[in-house]
């Protein structure tokens, strides 16, 4: 009981947490150490150019230094990758990628320079015919992506697609009129994350294109993308995602890649395109909050697309999203702690100049008006942190919903960063609740009088050793107070007497402002005893998430005398199975196996096989002494055959037995042995009827 | 006085089964010798099992019964050879000799797969 | 009635040859071979042929195990479809004998390249062995009296309906080919003690084998062939030819009989074998001491001799039996055996025999319906049998007057008692009809050949000489012969139409005649055993009561918690206190027995009778007889059982009931009633909201004789 008890109060606070307005924060350490565990090359190298870019690429913008050193390998695998003729689009894309990352020092002789340079002249090549026989959304991205990459790693300028508007229309072909795209034109399914896929696609056209690109194509790429974001899905905590209903479970990606696929879209969209994509920032401060919230996934591609679409976010061109975090929600008054807040980007980087303001604090589950009046909280240029330093004399221990808002200082900032309008963070304010006047009491049932008094002492140990009849009634009083001197309402105060017998009982202590009362009278409880006189142990507790000193505690026991139960009592009821026995494991069963036989010493066994021979010679001395001989054999030639024959096969019948002992099965036993047996009925009819007729004629004669 | 007088009943008994079986013919006698063999080694069995415990009881049956099985079969041909019974007159000795030897190797066939 | 005839047609031939006697006795042996074929397959034209009831189906699922997966596998097979969790050892636990008849001439049709399927096999395997039974029927008929004896034991063995109930096509059941084994058993064995020949002694004991291994009834043997070799001793008819028949027999038949494993080492140890044990050492002493008198001649000396073997040998026997005893070595007689010796036994001790219906005593009805007219005839027989004692009648009489006895303690042992019925009741006819013809015969013969004297034998001539003082003695033979002939007819058609209108109705399929008179098929069962099959997951556990067990198992191929071999009663118990608890105890019962689904039986759509819920009072006593929770009058009122608005509270909310009527009160069975109406009890019923918490109709058959329920999973947890 105890300890679900325990188990109970400490669910309690986190159901708080979930009911209420959510707390983000932002990256931090545990995701460096999380991808180090994560992204651990096998061998010095990762599986595929696809896992090592995405190993890197967290690295870099994790900003890990002790990073696992796979230049060397990765190097040569991209080299590789690039020199051959026969990889695909694909295959180049990550090359290129990981290149982009790594930065493989190929030209640090001329010769490579120019082999390098040559190479390069050919996966040109080779990715601009790509483009042009490309057919689905994915041969378009691949090879896209892949001329961007060689853009970005050349300072030469020659890299550009010659038809850039034709090879936009194409790709815009795909496009749906809810904003989601198609992966090729002959497959009827759309998903939000081919969407992403294709608006990045569409940016490499555009960053590639030779001349500018005509605009109403950019505009309606754009109203594509706010269509697209009318899909949006949202929990209930304000994080913002894109998901791809399940059509068939091949190309099903889960939510986290969907988004970050858009996220990764549309700001590479909006840095390649004049003019801003009009999208409203809470959006973005809703899928930076979707990131966030994950927490730390436990897989590498999640994580990779985790991390990405952060980074993506915390520099992009729409708006950059600020995230308010606090290190601590549970301020204890006893210990005068102060409200610290940080407003940090979502990759943990400082914040621009800005003030935050605590608006209001709300009891949690009242709608009442705000406790405090708003106020400014002062920060601290040292540590980057915003303090209120003494929470307001109104605030006393519970739980709270704190409303805080953030106010840039730099009107320009306000265009370039979104916030959020206000921040509502769940607050627990804890604190030692006083116990007073505690005191346990038997009293005589009419009068009241007092029998037995006791002081107790709650935070300490107690023993107190009571007696009682069904007369008589059992008080327990005790007062608490707040640290700002008000009554306080714990969520448990329950008293439990426990028989002997282990059935318990448990009341609820109730209370009239700071005083906490419960009576007892045995009279009316004995058929809730049922009758069970002797030691009853009680047990108070008083507990709440709020409250720093909870307590279960032993107080000490009573003896009660009840009256015999009379004929119809209601029988104890049986003892409710330990949750941990009925669920938890159970003993490991052993096999019990027979107990071997056992044998007679070896010794006694041959010694009886000796004595079985015994009787045998007996019977053949019997046989000596009887004289007897062999008269009757047939002297004649043909009879003697058969006579032999008769003893032959029995003999061999006798064999096969030895041999059905041995090794033999039934049935080719009994087909032998129906062999045999003709044979012997044959000759055995032949000789005893030769030796009928001879006994015959002896007799006749 | 009583005790005397039943000691000499029993020599006088004793003696006159010895006189009379002298009697007996000798193929009669290898079969009463045949039996008694065969009585004598499940005895034997019996004496063993008794001692050390019957645990694998198949084969102590097995043996025990392959014995007392011979033994009653023996005890049949002995009635049935026997002239001076007039039941069996009709019975040439060779006909009873032939089921004796059928039903023995049935009897050992079944012993075989019961000693296990 | 055949043998009649059979003197009526040889009456023209008599002065040639014998050999057209014996080709007219062949012919009519044929007849009656075909005939008892034929007569059992009523089932087969009106329905299908298809396996009757439900021990049948155990052993047709066995039969076809042997034969697909060989001799060794089925004998060492282990069955994890019944009995779940616990398994069984089919090997160990059945009478092979049925099953590998069966297979063994499924291997013969196929090897002859007839390519039959091992249900027309088993469907068949009954009737087949009918026609054999009136093949043993004549030779032993033969042997006790006369072959004229023989051909009326054949005939009226044939048809009687005694033995009919348990050997129509389909009922492919142990007694089938057992009644077989055991007439040809004893035939062999009186044989044996005609002849006093070792081959036959070998004989019987083969044929003892081939009963032990085919059924239980077995026991019936061994007990009544000591019974009678004692009675031929007390009675002073004591011969070397009992001595070396009944040794013979014993010990080849008891080392045989070892090798079935469910009968094991219990001929050495369980009390019921152990009167054959003792009259084989009663023999041997026997024998010895006549051979030792008569060795001595002197009558003194041989009194004294005895004196000492007899005290020595009752000692020795006293001992080892109290040993035994005590030693718990020979177990003590079983339950069934007691209800054999006392009816009211297993009523009072072993509810599981008692609820069996065949188990109950017989009333007069049922030996009325059963032998007919052998009813009458047998004491005539048995008189007939007392006046011309020999070992064979003594053995016939034992047989008869026990057997009788046994049947009247057990409806399912009238069975047992057939044959020698009809044996006894063939003598009496045979004898009868003879006496009356050879009366007819002889004043015929004085008549034709005037006064010719001394033709006729000499007991002809007796009667002859006797008939001068009665005048109307022709007349009256002629007038009793007609009676006989009356009577025989009267016997075929009453054999016809109880095999066609009683045991030929297979349980798996009902028919019932519609109000047209039509017969109308309800093939529930079958519809619901398929279900199983083919919606059910493959390991599904399946509780149902006990009766319906092996047709699960073998048609609908899925687990089950217990079936139709009742040898663990704890288990059952389990069931019927599942059944009659309330659903949510009964919910956790099931799930420590891991129950999947459940069926119950119910009739009340179309007033079949035999349902669960009319068995549900055994369910009580057998659960109640384990489990002292469960309370026979807590479903009663005031000794009464009902279903209706006034039966008991528990009665109404017991899982039995719910699953029976679960929405049945929304139901209009019959025009006129209240919905709700259970036709099968005739009252419209007491709960009609039924609400099940922990179990789901899964599929209830189209007339509504078999519902099966899901067990739904635990709820979580949180």
């Amino acid at each position: 009981m105890a300890r679900s008890l325990a188990g109970f109060l400490a669910l309690f606070p986190f159901v708080l947490i979930c009911g209420a307005a959510s707390l983000f924060q932002p990256i931090s350490d545990s995701h460096r150490s999380a991808a180090l565990e994560l992204f651990t090359p096998t061998h010095g190298s990762f599986k595929s150019l696809e896992e090592t870019y995405e190993a890197l690429r967290t690295f870099e913008v994790l900003g890990i230094e002790k990073k696992p050193d796979v230049t060397a390998t990765a190097c040569r695998s991209i080299s590789e990758t690039l020199g051959s003729l026969t990889s695909t689009p694909k295959d180049l894309f990550y090359a290129l990628k990981a290149n982009s990352i790594v930065k493989c020092k190929i030209n640090e002789k001329t010769s490579e320079f120019f082999f390098f340079f040559t190479l390069q002249k050919g996966i040109f090549t080779r990715l601009n015919a790509a483009v042009n026989g490309a057919s689905s959304l994915l041969d378009f991205y691949y090879s896209i992506g892949g001329l961007v990459l060689i853009k970005g790693q050349t300072s030469k300028a020659d890299v550009y697609l010659t038809d850039a508007e034709g090879v936009f229309r194409s790709v815009k072909a795909f496009s749906q009129s809810d904003g989601r795209w198609r992966y090729s034109s002959n497959n009827p399914e759309s998903s939000a994350f081919a969407a992403g896929i294709a608006l990045e696609t569409l940016a490499g056209i555009v960053s590639l294109a030779s001349s500018e690109m005509d605009q109403s194509l950019i505009i309606t790429l754009k109203n594509d993308v706010s269509k697209l974001f009318d899909s949006i899905e949202k929990y209930d905590v304000g994080a913002l995602y894109f998901d791809d209903k399940l059509v068939d479970g091949r190309e099903h990606q889960g939510p986290l890649s969907t988004t970050s696929s858009v996220v990764r879209g549309l700001t590479a969209l909006a840095a390649v395109t004049a003019g801003s994509v009009n999208l409203p920032g809470d959006k973005i401060l809703g899928l930076a909050k979707f990131f966030l919230g994950i927490g730390v996934p436990g897989d590498a591609e999640d994580f990779f697309n985790q991390i990405d679409s952060l980074a993506c976010l915390e520099s992009n061109r729409v708006s950059i999203p600020l995230i308010l975090s606090l290190p601590s929600t549970e301020l204890s008054l006893t210990k005068k702690d102060s409200l610290k807040v940080r407003v940090n980007t979502v990759l943990g980087s400082n914040a621009p100049p800005l003030t935050v303001k605590l608006v209001g604090a709300f009891s949690s589950g009242s709608k009442d008006a705000s406790l405090v009046e708003s106020q400014e909280l002062k920060f601290d240029a040292e540590t980057g942190v915003h303090i209120l330093s003494n929470l307001p004399k109104s605030i006393d221990v519970g739980s709270y919903t704190f409303v805080f808002e953030i106010v840039l200082h730099e009107s320009e900032h306000v265009k370039v960063y979104v916030t959020g309008s206000q921040t509502k963070v769940p607050i627990f304010v804890t604190g030692l609740i006083k116990i007073e006047s505690a005191e346990i009491t038997v009293l005589d049932g009419d009068l009241g009088s007092i029998e037995t008094q006791k002081k107790l002492d709650l935070a300490g140990h107690n023993a107190v050793s009571l007696s009682a009849n069904h007369l008589q009634k059992l008080r327990i009083s005790f007062q608490l107070t707040t640290p700002r001197g008000r009554a306080f309402r714990p969520h448990q105060a329950l008293l439990k007497l426990r028989h002997e017998s282990k059935i318990e009982h448990i009341f609820l202590v109730g209370n009239s402002g700071k005083q906490f009362e419960i009576v007892l009278n045995f009279l009316g409880l004995v058929e809730k005893f049922f009758y069970l006189s002797g030691r009853y142990d009680i047990e108070l507790t008083v507990g709440d998430a709020v409250m720093e000193n909870s307590l279960l505690r032993a107080i000490g026991h009573i003896e009660l005398d009840l009256p015999e139960p009379p004929e119809k009592a209601p029988r104890p009821p049986p003892q409710p199975v330990d949750p941990y026995s009925r669920y938890g494991p159970k003993a490991e069963i052993t096999h019990i196996f027979r107990a071997p036989e056992k044998h007679p010493p070896k010794e006694l066994s041959l010694a009886f096989l000796g004595l079985t021979i015994l009787p045998l010679l007996g019977f053949l001395v019997g046989l000596l002494r009887l004289g007897v001989n062999l008269k009757n054999f047939p002297s004649k030639a043909i009879p003697a055959t058969f006579a032999i024959l008769f003893h032959v096969g029995i003999g061999a019948v006798l064999l096969l037995y030895v041999l059905f002992w041995l090794k033999l099965d039934l049935f080719q036993t009994l087909k032998l042995l129906g062999f045999l047996g003709v044979f012997l009925v044959l000759v055995g009819h032949r000789i005893l009827s030769h030796l009928a007729a001879t006994s015959a004629k002896v007799k006749s004669a | 006085m009583g005790r005397s007088s039943s000691t000499k009943d029993a020599q006088a008994l004793f003696h006159s089964l010895r006189s009379a079986y002298a009697a007996t013919p000798v193929n009669l006698k290898i079969i009463d010798l045949y039996v008694g063999f065969a009585v004598f080694t499940a005895l034997i069995q019996v004496v063993y099992m008794a001692i050390v415990g019957s645990f694998p009881f198949n084969s102590f049956l097995s043996g025990v019964l392959s014995c007392v099985g011979t033994a009653v079969l023996a005890v049949c041909l002995r009635i049935q050879v026997n002239k001076e019974n007039k039941e069996f007159k009709d019975l040439p000795p060779e006909r009873a000799f032939a089921d004796f030897v059928l039903c023995n190797l049935v009897l050992h066939l079944v012993i075989m797969n019961f000693l296990g | 009635m055949s043998s009649i005839i059979a003197s009526d047609l040889l009456k023209p031939f008599k002065l040639k040859t014998k050999q057209q006697e014996l080709l007219i006795r062949v012919s009519i042996l044929c007849l009656v071979y075909i005939l008892a074929f034929i007569t059992r397959l009523f089932s087969v034209l009106r329905y299908e042929s298809m396996i009757h009831e439900f021990d049948p189906y155990f052993n047709y699922r066995t039969t076809l195990y042997l034969t697909q997966n060989g001799f060794y596998d089925f004998w060492n097979w282990f069955d994890s479809e019944s009995w779940y969790p616990l398994g069984r050892i089919i090997g160990g636990t059945l009478y092979p004998g049925l099953m590998v008849t069966a297979a063994l001439i499924y291997r013969l049709l196929h090897f002859l390249r007839f390519a039959v399927h091992i249900r027309e096999v088993c469907v068949l395997t009954a009737p087949f062995f009918a026609s054999n039974t009136t093949i043993v029927a004549y030779f032993f008929g033969k042997e006790i009296w006369d072959s004229g004896a023989g051909l009326v034991a054949a005939i009226l063995i044939a048809v009687c309906p005694g033995y009919i109930s348990r050997s129509v096509a389909g009922s492919y059941d142990n007694e089938g080919v057992a009644i077989f084994a055991l007439l040809f058993t004893f035939y062999l064995f009186v044989k044996a003690v005609n002849t006093g020949s070792l081959a036959w002694g070998l004989a019987s004991a083969f044929g003892y084998f081939y009963m032990v291994s085919a059924w239980g009834g077995y026991v019936f043997i061994i007990n009544l062939i000591p019974l009678y070799v004692l009675v031929l001793l007390i009675t002073g008819r004591y011969s070397m030819r009992l001595y070396v028949a009944y040794n013979c027999m014993y010990i080849l038949g008891m080392l045989l009989a070892m090798q079935i494993r469910f009968v094991g080492f219990q001929h050495v140890q369980s009390g019921e074998h152990m009167a054959a044990m003792g009259v084989f050492f009663l023999m041997q002493v026997f024998y010895f001491l006549d051979w030792v008198k008569h060795m001595l001649s002197d009558t003194k000396l041989f009194q004294a001799f005895l004196k000492i073997t007899v005290t020595f040998a009752v000692a020795v026997g006293a001992v080892a039996l109290g040993v035994g005893m005590v030693s718990g070595y020979i177990s003590p007689w079983t339950g069934r055996f007691y209800s054999l010796l006392d009816p009211t036994y297993a009523k009072d001790h072993i509810p599981i025999i008692a609820s069996v219906s065949e188990h109950q005593p017989t009333a007069w009805s049922s030996f009325m319906f059963d032998f007919h007219i052998l009813l009458f005839l047998f004491p005539a027989g048995l008189y007939f049998c007392f006046k011309r004692l020999s070992d064979a009648t003594i053995f016939i009489v034992m047989y008869g007057l026990t057997s009788m006895y046994f049947a009247g303690v057990m409806v399912r042992l009238i069975l047992v008692a057939t044959p020698a019925v009809c044996l006894i009741s063939a003598i009496a006819v045979s004898a009868t009809v003879k006496n009356l013809a050879v009366l007819l015969r002889s004043k015929n013969k004085v008549v034709q050949t005037g006064s010719t004297k001394g033709t006729s034998s000499g007991k002809a001539s007796s009667k002859a000489s006797l008939d001068q003082s009665q005048p109307f003695q022709k007349n009256g033979a002629m007038a009793l012969l007609f009676g006989a002939f009356f009577l025989l007819s009267k016997y075929a058609t009453h054999c016809t139409w109880v095999t066609s209108e009683a045991y030929s109705s297979p349980s798996i399929v009902l028919a019932a005649r519609g109000a047209h008179g039509n017969r109308v098929i309800f093939d529930d069962y079958r519809e619901a055993y398929f279900w199983l099959r083919q919606n059910t997951p493959p390991d599904a556990k399946v509780m149902s009561w006990w009766d319906y067990g092996y047709q699960i198992t073998a048609m609908g191929n899925r687990t089950v918690i217990v079936d139709n071999n009742t040898w663990n009663n704890t288990h059952i118990a389990t069931v019927g206190r599942a059944m009659s608890s309330y659903e949510d105890e009964a919910y956790e019962i099931m799930r420590s027995l891991d129950v999947d689904y459940v069926l119950v039986v119910f009739g009340g759509v179309t007033g079949y009778s035999s349902d669960d819920i009319n068995k549900f009072l055994w369910m009580v006593r057998i659960g109640g007889g384990v489990f002292p929770v469960i309370k026979e009058p807590d479903y009663l009122v005031n000794g009464e059982y009902r279903v209706d608005k006034g039966a008991a509270p528990k009665m109404l909310n017991c899982l039995m009931y719910k699953l029976s009527y679960y929405r049945f009160g929304e139901l209009l069975t019959e025009y006129g009633k209240p919905p709700g109406y259970d036709r099968a009890r005739g009252v419209e019923i007491g709960n009609k909201d039924i609400k099940l918490e922990h179990l789901e109709e899964a599929f209830t058959t189209s007339n509504w004789i078999v519902r099966i329920y899901k067990v739904k999973p635990p709820n979580n947890r949180w």
